[in-house]
């Protein structure tokens, strides 16, 4: 059982004052995290912590109650601009921490077609980075990450370039990752209802500083996975209600602001 | 697309036909005097001469071969050096403040300039002929390399660590992948300064060479030897220059897909 923990983790930016506040926050394993909220309201900067890109001004975070120094393997990372390598082919991608393990070259190509199948790209392992589309790209950053083995997979705004129909496949195959693999998953996204739809517990960021406002358990992609389809899901009235919320609460205070 | 590129390799072709025959026309009509312009025809029987008899006491594949081993062997070095202080450049601020200054000192100086120094600290032997040229080409590949480590994304860089890569692997499997383009074309560049330097380092003492043939040559005034050295250096440059495009394409194809 791997837990993540924020401390009342803090974050300064010489330039910028302020990123983060007072961040309180246990993320265990199997969770399904979503994290929306208005640009410069922090989102980016709690998974470049939780991924150890960025080390807190204050505060302290831990992973199963050991300091977190730096990245590991251990939190993978998905990036929204994909942030493949175009100098491998897709199967040496999805196989790049199996190399840096020094795994042997065979076993490092069957569990890369079998990561690739499982992400819906089965035999494209041969393929160049230029020759896929952008959903199918996202697919093998996605992969790429599965490979490490990851005890929590980050994820920041993986689906915000793609198109609506993509979009929605994606959120599927989100969904079938996260539950076959066991990992924690934490998803930034700009959408509320792709949010609510994946999450098994929605935070929405408020900015100035950073601070977590909201903390909702939800459980519609867990019934989605149960067998309940996505439309009827995203037409329930609690859906709609909490929706409109979380939409509310995004942008409480915006009006302040501007004035 | 395709119809410029039709239209810039006809203008070619047809500049090339141009000026063959204004070259004949003023040597055969006697416009300039053979003596300081031969006729083509003049050059290639020069050049067959040279292939088979020789010229300043060796034959045209010795002389080519010669300069050849300098300017490949100046390469070879200079790349071992200048790509590691790219790397330098690039990554770490202490190496940024000292290597910065010594490359960008090197880089407009001109060969004939440091020539004589060369030669009063290393003698006129082998050496410093290929550390002339190997001069010339330290800069280009550095700076190429530098800039090209900067292609490798954060993301790139963010996406290795996290997926458990040392510093030692992030410049490995990302850092030198990703410049690898820009170090293709610096190699270009530096050969382009290579064969520039070629003639400068076979100035003094050198017994073979294409510069040490052109400049035997010259002093006596034997003007279609020049000529066909001079046309002898350009062909190898461009046979390089097709290689390495070669190379590209076969080795490095993601350099024509950002």
């Amino acid at each position: 059982m791997s837990l993540l923990s924020f401390d009342d983790v803090s974050l300064d930016y010489s330039t910028q004052g302020a990123v983060l506040s007072g961040i309180g926050l246990s993320f265990r394993r199997g969770e399904f995290l979503t994290v929306i909220g208005r640009s410069g309201s922090g989102k980016t900067s709690l998974l470049n912590l939780a991924a150890g890109f960025l080390s807190p001004s204050r505060g302290r975070i831990t992973l199963d109650g050991a300091p977190v120094t730096g990245p590991g393997r251990e939190r993978a990372v998905v990036f929204q601009d994909d942030a493949l390598f175009p100098w491998l082919t897709v199967r040496e991608n999805v196989a790049f921490a199996l190399r840096l393990s020094g795994r042997p070259r065979a076993e490092r190509s069957d569990r890369a077609e079998a990561l690739l199948a499982g992400v819906g790209l089965a035999g494209q392992g041969a393929k160049r980075i230029w020759q896929l589309s952008g959903g199918q790209r996202q697919r093998v950053g996605i992969a790429r990450a599965l490979a490490a083995d990851p005890a929590f997979l980050l994820m920041d705004e993986p689906l915000g370039a793609l198109d609506a129909m993509t979009r929605d496949r994606m959120q599927e195959l989100l969904l079938r990752v996260w539950s076959d693999s066991g990992a924690g998953v934490l998803l930034i996204t700009h959408s509320v209802e792709e949010a609510l739809f994946l999450a098994t517990r929605v935070l929405v960021l408020a900015p100035d500083p950073g601070r977590i406002v909201i903390d909702r358990a939800v459980d519609y992609g867990q019934r989605f996975l149960d067998g309940e389809t996505s439309r009827a899901l995203r037409a329930e009235p609690g859906f709609i209600a909490l929706r409109e919320e979380l939409v509310d609460a995004i942008h409480a205070g915006e009006e302040a602001n501007h004035a | 697309m395709r119809d410029t590129r039709h239209m810039t390799l006809l203008t070619g072709i047809a500049t090339l036909a141009i000026v063959l025959t204004v070259w004949t026309l003023a040597s055969t009509r006697g416009w300039v005097s053979p003596v300081f312009l031969p006729s083509p025809l003049q050059v290639l029987k020069a050049g067959q001469l040279l292939i088979s008899q020789g010229y300043a006491g060796s034959t045209l594949g010795a002389h080519a071969a010669a300069s050849l081993g300098r300017v490949m062997a100046a390469l070879v070095l200079t790349a071992l050096v200048a790509v590691p202080v790219g790397v330098l450049i690039a990554t770490s601020p202490v190496g940024r403040g000292v290597l910065d200054p010594i490359i960008e000192f090197v880089r407009p100086l001109p060969p004939l300039a440091y020539l004589p120094l060369i030669i009063i600290w290393f003698g006129i032997g082998e050496p410093s002929k290929i550390l002339v040229i190997g001069l010339a080409m330290l800069a280009p590949i550095a700076i190429s390399t530098a800039a090209g480590v900067r292609q490798a994304s954060l993301g790139q860089i963010h996406a290795a660590r996290s997926l458990g890569a040392t510093r030692g692997q992030v410049l490995w499997f990302v850092l030198l992948p990703a410049a690898l383009p820009q170090i293709l074309t610096g190699v270009r560049i530096a050969l382009g300064a290579g064969w520039t330097t070629l003639v400068a380092a076979e100035l003094v003492a050198a017994a073979r060479g294409l510069g040490y043939m052109i400049q035997s040559a010259a002093q006596f005034l034997v003007t279609d030897v020049v000529i066909a050295g001079i046309l002898v250096i350009s062909a190898l440059a461009f046979a390089f220059e097709v290689i390495l495009r070669i190379v590209e394409r076969l080795f490095i194809p993601w350099a024509s897909h950002r």
